[in-house]
């Protein structure tokens, strides 16, 4: 047993019980403290996963690979961001509570462990370990009926959908005598052998894991929940866990489902080009933004999928590199609406950035350039991503699905241009209030990343090109 | 200087230059132009520089390793034509540059355009220096980005948000679509070098991929040159300052899009689908945009339709099958660059020094601004296409092509000389209008500046193009001769089309159709006069034909109606639809899968069904469907029936001899029915708002749909464990324990060996999470007290109340129930036994500590039932904690003693001990540990049970009582 292997989780897991005891024990307010020790675990623990050996550890339960590495350094970084946006905006509309990072730490414990599962049991664990964690902040706000209606709602649906998985899981189990990633792949090697009942499995996994990531026509809950979550709890579901479960996607169905992909091909391409679809019309007539955002990320999930789609390292190697420039540029975006305030209050519709450009010109032009780069304009980050997806999409003959993915982020194109239009040439609603230090420093790392991707941009495309290789092995 | 410096420094300086210009103070608008024309003219150095190597048939190219892992390279690749086009952005840039120092109000933030304008030629200049396809797309949608700034630079004006806002929708919108067209002849072609497409001409236009990706690419090229039916966004554009204009509407932006049709001609063109798109929209666009420039008031009004038309021109002739057509198309570009980028300044010059562009209010200018006048009359001769002016010499050309060209159907070659001397009457007419509107007729009085000749060095780029637009129509050949002959060269290789550059070739049919067209346009414009001078907007005849209002009404409709419509139809926020949708959706992706593969029996013989059973397993069906019937109702009721499906689930678990779960069932269900009821208690009863409801129909019709779900979800799971039930299982572990149970964990009893022995490290972890969740949820429970307002004391609670408010409130039950009360306090003893029963045989026999715990658990909860809270805390002193921390302690401490033994944690030791009385007793060290599982379920169950029921005591706290306070301690 290497339990070197979990040392990031077990990191996070100390942490997050010391965190708990800081939390609990002195009799004043330690929000900030326990805030900056869960950003402090997160930072260890990505210079952990950075450095971890290769292999797998605990009976085979969990791996450690380029791929882990790849998406927990993603992760932590989204987690960390997160911790660092509700800062401000947690004290001032008074959930300064501890419970807050701890809960964040134990949502992104349940992520690296879903990312680095090989195993359905280590998946679920990790999967519900991160759900239950979700569940929880969503309603964090509990006095506000709009948080606790997202939390309950959210717990409601995931938790069906978590059966879904189980059953799904279950099936698998029974049809191939083994919850163990490897030999589940071993069982599968010939995929004309493989029984239905286990494509029925398959199935469910899919649609349990669709939901996670949100995908249509799992994707109700969304913006329900985006919009009823406090704005850095939604700023927090849209980075890290979309990455860890998008992850958790493509090791689920290129790992032990790999020789399947004739069967699952059709099922991701169906849902990647609804995703895309829904997410492009249905955001356009949204007037409160973290909806809009919402069905925003729901496109963006139809972005990433296409490379999933075209079941090739090309695909794989797209999806990874779509999701780490989508974290990047969404923290951004967030972060700008975690900005939003007037007046002491936080306000949340598209008209409140009316005349940002004239009141506050740096915070309107980084929003624009997340704006633009979501469109996928050149030469932003967003672009290259869609360019990977595409490309692999093209190459693998899906070529309906890039095209309909080319004339989705055209209309979606709409929508964010709109968010520029307002910010920069509607008559100004009034100042927001200052924003804090914290906010803007996420705001311009994010900017940069966005910004002067393409001048460098080999680094990551390695990475990914490194975790795909060990994802398909 | 090597290649790929050259072309680098092409590239890189305008954005260096823009970089440096944003970052100087607003004022600085001396420091700003010159930055801009260093750069402009150091770049127009750089192409001259080329030209040796060009103009000899060579191609520069230069690489530089961008996303090597994707293939994708920086490439730079200059050849003929994009010489030619470099050439025109840094030379017509230098003279914008050294025009707009001069336009630009020195209140404006000047740097900020230079900027803008700088970046803008940078991205152009990437346009056309692209080696890659994906390159030029991501240059090409920098364009895009940088004219909307540009036109947006007045932002304060709404004519310019909305210009800015419109030009970007369509070009980005088409950028994009080009980046999918771009895919697929990346896809086609197996590589995105611009070489590697050039020579895979007959490849592309084979592939079945051709249309698609020809439709994407005619969008994106459509879109930016403004053809028709994406037209309208050009006019809007004029908000933006002149300078803009006259650079990107003359010689760049717009051009991008031609530029791109000839730069794929040699791979794309020559089909059928090639002369539908391309042709026929630049037929419309010519003949429309012609038209409609007859009838605008606005100078550069016209002058934008005029653009679109000429552009028109030059993508009709893109269109054509025809080598020479391509010849005219870029000797067009260049000559139409040259006359439309002097009017644009002439009339930014009139705007300028008069303070309007309206021609019905200019008139007799030719008096102040003489000088002007001239020039602008030339560069409007050359547009209107008067000989001895490089218009005319295109112009030619293109009537020369209309007579042979060859088009997919014969009607168009017939329509096509025609239309071509219509439009080009048309242009002759506004041509005229501009020239005539504007400098001649009677001084006009009412202008709101006093107009007088602008200064020298604003007026030298008008001077220098208008000379050029003569110089060309002299002498064509000896002076863009080469030129042209390059960028064709670079066009079309080695087999350039033999072509005549000159004044004169005789008098033959285009020379006549010009003498027509010329006259037809001035008798057209004489005879408009009238109409012309009156206060009518637009062109006749098409005037409701407004393709910026169809643009706004279809944005309107797209982004607001239709979104709405969609969001109603398709979206709910509500959680039963949601919920629907889920299980709806899993339920058809399980049987879709199921339809697909084909889903029979398998292989095992079924065993005959046994009717006893089967009427059991009706009962069950029975009582589950009336649950779910009553769970709308009668909650309690259902939560009974709920109760009998639990039985009858564990009569099925005896029936096949599993005697150990049915056992766990009975004593689950029995706990949870508990549970549930205590947790009803505090629902609000159904309540119905009167009205609200709809029709009865509907309830039905939901109710019967939800029943659907119902079956369906229940018959694809019965399907699904008859399919599973009726294989040969792989191996599962199940064997492996069968085989070691008693060899290895000493116990007959499978599940309790599993349990305590084999798994006894997940048993621990469970206990532990047993007891945290029940001390979570006493800690919850604890302080329950729901606020009046948000929930009543329940009903039964109230009855309660009131029945005891008068009596002695220490034993009310014990009263009303008195034969019950006594049964379960004579029961009591016996259920303990019954546990220590279970507890010993656990082992080897169906029972262990699990079941134990449930049934003192349930013991002492019946007494609770019956007896009340206050009666049975009276009698019983219970500690849940202390169970919860024995249970514990025992468990752990079983562990921790095999390592006393020099064992790994949680090694069993196994022996049979005789016991008095009961005989041979199993006592494997499991047996202790079990005593833990058993103390921790007692502890938990009641911990959390007690908390609860709690709440009926808490709900009258008010009245101080003895039994009260214990509660508390509880």
């Amino acid at each position: 047993m290497n339990w070197i292997l979990a040392l990031p989780e077990l990191v996070l897991a100390l942490s997050g019980l010391a965190i708990l005891g800081i939390g609990v024990l002195p009799k004043r307010n330690t929000h900030f403290a326990c805030a900056m020790a869960a950003v402090g675990a997160f930072l260890l623990a990505a210079a952990l996963a950075i450095g971890a050996p290769e292999g797998s550890a605990f009976g085979g339960q969990i791996v450690s690979d380029a791929f882990t590495r790849f998406a927990k350094v993603l992760i932590l970084i989204g987690a960390a961001a997160g911790v660092v946006l509700s800062l401000d905006y947690n004290a001032r509309e008074g959930l300064d509570r501890f419970e807050y990072p701890v809960l964040l730490v134990f949502a992104t414990l349940g992520m690296l462990v879903m990312v680095s599962a090989n195993d359905l049991m280590s998946l679920y664990i990790g999967l519900e370990l991160l759900s239950l964690s979700l569940y929880v902040v969503a309603a964090f706000n509990r006095d506000d009926e709009r948080s606790a209606e997202a939390g309950l709602k959210y717990f409601v649906l995931g938790a069906l959908a978590s059966g879904l998985l189980l059953y799904g899981s279950s099936l698998t189990y029974g049809f191939t005598g083994t919850t163990n990633f490897d030999r589940i792949a071993d069982a599968l090697s010939d995929p004309s052998k493989a029984s239905s009942g286990l494509v029925v499995g398959m199935v469910f996994v899919i649609v349990g894991l669709a939901f996670k990531v949100s995908a249509v026509p799992f994707h109700m809950w969304t913006p329900d929940v985006y919009e009823g979550a406090p704005t850095p709890v939604t700023a927090f579901f849209a980075a890290a866990p979309k990455v860890a479960a998008i992850g958790l996607f493509a090791r689920v169905l290129g790992g032990p489902f790999g020789d399947l992909a004739g069967q699952w091909q059709q099922v991701i391409v169906l849902i990647s080009l609804l995703s895309m679809v829904l997410g492009a019309f249905a955001a356009i007539g949204q007037s409160n933004i973290k909806r809009l955002m919402a069905y925003s990320s729901i496109g963006h999930v139809g972005y990433a999928l296409v490379g999933l789609a075209a079941a090739s390292e090309a695909g794989m190697r797209g999806l990874l590199v779509y999701m780490a420039i989508y974290l990047l540029m969404n923290l951004g975006a967030f972060a700008v609406l975690v900005a939003m305030r007037r007046q002491g209050r936080a306000v949340e519709r598209v008209e409140d950035l009316a005349g940002l450009a004239r009141t506050d010109l740096s915070m309107a032009v980084w929003m624009a350039i997340f704006m633009f780069s979501m469109a996928g304009i050149p030469p932003l980050a967003g672009f290259f991503g869609k360019m990977f997806v595409f490309k692999a999409a093209i190459d693998a003959g899906l070529w309906t699905l890039a095209i309909v993915g080319v004339l989705s982020s055209v209309v979606s194109a709409f929508y964010y241009l709109r968010i520029v239009k307002v910010m920069f040439f509607d008559e100004p609603a009034g100042a927001l209030d200052p924003r804090p230090a914290s906010v803007s420093f996420v705001m311009a790392a994010s900017g940069v990343f966005t910004t002067l991707f393409f001048l460098y941009p080999a680094p990551l495309v390695a990475a990914a090109q490194a975790a795909v290789a060990a994802l398909l092995g | 200087m090597p290649d790929s410096l050259l072309l680098l420094a092409l590239v890189c300086l305008p954005f260096l230059g823009a970089l440096a210009a944003g970052l100087l103070p607003t004022r600085a608008r001396d420091a700003a132009s010159g930055i801009a024309g260093t750069v402009a003219l150091a770049c127009l150095g750089l192409v001259w520089a080329a030209y040796p190597t060009v103009s000899s048939g060579g191609v520069l190219r230069a690489e530089f390793a961008w996303m090597p892992t994707l293939g994708l390279n920086l490439t730079l690749r200059l050849d003929g034509f994009a010489w030619l086009f470099a050439g025109l952005i840094s030379g017509i840039g230098a003279l914008v540059v050294l025009y707009a120092r001069y336009y630009m109000s020195s209140d404006d933030p000047v740097p900020r355009f230079f900027a803008f304008l700088l970046a803008f030629m940078g991205a152009m200049t990437g346009v056309v220096v692209s080696g890659n396809l994906v390159q030029l797309v991501f240059f090409w949608e920098l364009t895009s980005l940088f004219s909307f700034l540009l036109i947006g630079y007045w932002h304060h004006t709404a004519a310019a948000r909305d210009g800015a806002r419109m030009a970007l929708t369509v070009t980005g919108a088409g950028g994009l679509a080009l980046f999918g067209g771009v895919l697929l002849i990346g896809h086609i072609v197996g590589s995105y070098d611009l070489d590697a497409v050039l020579s895979a001409g007959d490849r592309i236009r084979e592939h079945p991929l051709y249309l698609p990706a020809l439709i994407l690419i005619v969008l994106g090229a459509l879109t930016k040159s403004a053809q028709f039916p994406f037209h309208f966004w050009l006019p809007h554009a004029m908000a933006a300052p002149t300078p803009v204009s006259a650079y990107l509407h003359s010689a760049t932006l717009v051009k991008a899009g031609v530029f791109l049709l000839a730069r794929l001609w040699p791979v794309m063109a020559g089909t059928d689908a090639w002369a539908w798109t391309v042709g026929l929209a630049g037929l419309t666009t010519l003949l429309l945009g012609a038209y409609i420039a007859i009838f605008q008031n606005d100078l550069k009004g016209l002058l934008a339709y005029s653009t679109i038309s000429h552009l028109g021109l030059i993508t009709l002739l893109l269109g054509l099958k025809s080598e020479l057509a391509l010849v005219a198309a870029i000797f067009h570009i260049i000559n139409h660059a040259a006359f439309k980028c002097s009017l644009f300044m002439a009339a930014g010059i009139i705007d300028h020094e008069t303070g309007t562009r309206d021609i019905r209010r200019l008139s007799g200018l030719n008096q102040s601004m003489p000088f002007t006048a001239r020039l602008a009359m030339v560069a409007a001769a050359a547009m209107a296409g008067v000989p001895l002016l490089n218009g005319f010499l295109s112009k030619e050309m293109f009537f020369a092509e209309a007579l042979t060209a060859e088009a997919p159907l014969s009607p168009l070659l017939n329509i096509l000389p025609l239309a071509a001397m219509l439009a080009s009457a048309f242009s002759v007419a506004y041509s005229l209008r501009f020239i005539h509107g504007a400098f001649f007729g009677p001084v006009a009085t009412d202008l709101p500046r006093t107009p007088h000749e602008p200064a020298s060095w604003m007026r030298l780029p008008v001077e220098i193009l208008v000379l050029t637009c003569i110089v060309v129509g002299l002498l064509p050949a000896a002076t863009v001769g080469p030129y042209l002959a390059i960028a064709v060269h670079g066009v079309l290789g080695d087999d350039v089309p033999y072509y005549s550059l000159a004044v004169w070739h005789g008098f033959n049919l285009p020379l006549v159709m010009s003498l027509i067209a010329l006259a037809g346009g001035v008798m057209l414009y004489a005879l408009l006069q009238q109409r012309l001078r009156g206060d009518v907007e637009g062109p006749p005849l098409i005037r409701r034909l407004d393709a910026q209002r169809i643009f706004e009404q279809v944005m309107v409709f797209l982004s607001w109606r239709l979104a709405r419509r969609l969001e109603t139809l398709l979206g709910t926020r509500r959680l039963q639809p949601q919920l629907r949708l889920i299980v709806g959706i899993g339920l058809l992706a399980g049987a879709g899968a199921v339809w697909l593969r084909g889903f029979g029996p398998g292989n095992l013989p079924s065993t005959p069904v046994d009717p006893v059973l089967a009427l059991v397993w009706m009962v069950g069906a029975a009582f589950a469907l009336g649950t779910a019937w009553q769970a709308k109702f009668h909650r309690l009721a259902a939560v009974m029936l709920l109760g009998g499906v639990g039985l009858v689930v564990c009569i099925t678990f005896v029936w096949f001899s599993a005697p150990d779960l049915a056992l766990t069932q009975l004593t689950v269900e029995v706990v949870t029915t508990v549970l549930l009821v205590l947790g009803l208690r505090w629902l609000p009863k159904r309540f119905q708002v009167a009205g609200d409801r709809g029709p009865e129909v509907l309830t039905r019709t939901r109710r019967a749909r939800d029943l659907a779900i119902a079956v369906g979800a229940g018959c694809g799971l019965a399907a699904l464990s008859y399919a599973v039930m009726t294989r040969v299982p792989p191996e599962l572990l199940a064997s492996h324990f069968l085989e070691r149970a008693y060899t290895e964990g000493g116990g007959t009893n499978v599940v309790n060996v599993i349990l305590v022995d084999f798994r006894g490290f997940d048993t621990l972890g469970e206990i532990f999470v047993v007891a945290a969740v029940a001390l979570t949820t006493y800690a919850l429970l604890r302080r329950f007290r729901p606020a009046a307002d948000s929930v009543e004391i329940p009903e039964q609670q109230r009855d309660q109340d009131g029945a005891t408010q008068h009596d002695d409130a220490v034993r009310p039950t014990a009263d009303w129930l008195l034969v019950p009360f006594t049964l379960t306090r004579l029961l009591f003893p016996v259920m303990l036994v019954v546990a220590v029963f279970l507890m010993l045989r656990g082992h080897d026999l169906p029972g262990g500590g699990f079941s134990a715990g449930m049934v003192v658990a349930i013991a002492i909860l019946l007494q609770y039932i019956i007896g009340g809270a206050a009666w049975t805390e009276a009698h019983l002193r219970l500690r849940p904690q202390i169970w919860l921390g024995a249970g514990l302690l025992i468990a752990s401490g079983t562990g921790i003693v095999a390592w006393f033994f020099g064992r790994p944690f949680l090694t069993t030791y196994f022996a049979y001990a005789e016991l008095p009385l009961i005989g041979k007793v199993p006592t494997a060290s499991a047996l202790i540990f079990d005593i833990g599982v058993f103390a921790l379920v007692v502890g938990a169950t009641l911990l959390m049970l007690v908390a609860l029921a709690h709440q009926s005591v808490r709900g009258h706290r008010a009245a101080p009582r003895r039994v009260g306070s214990r509660a508390g301690e509880a």
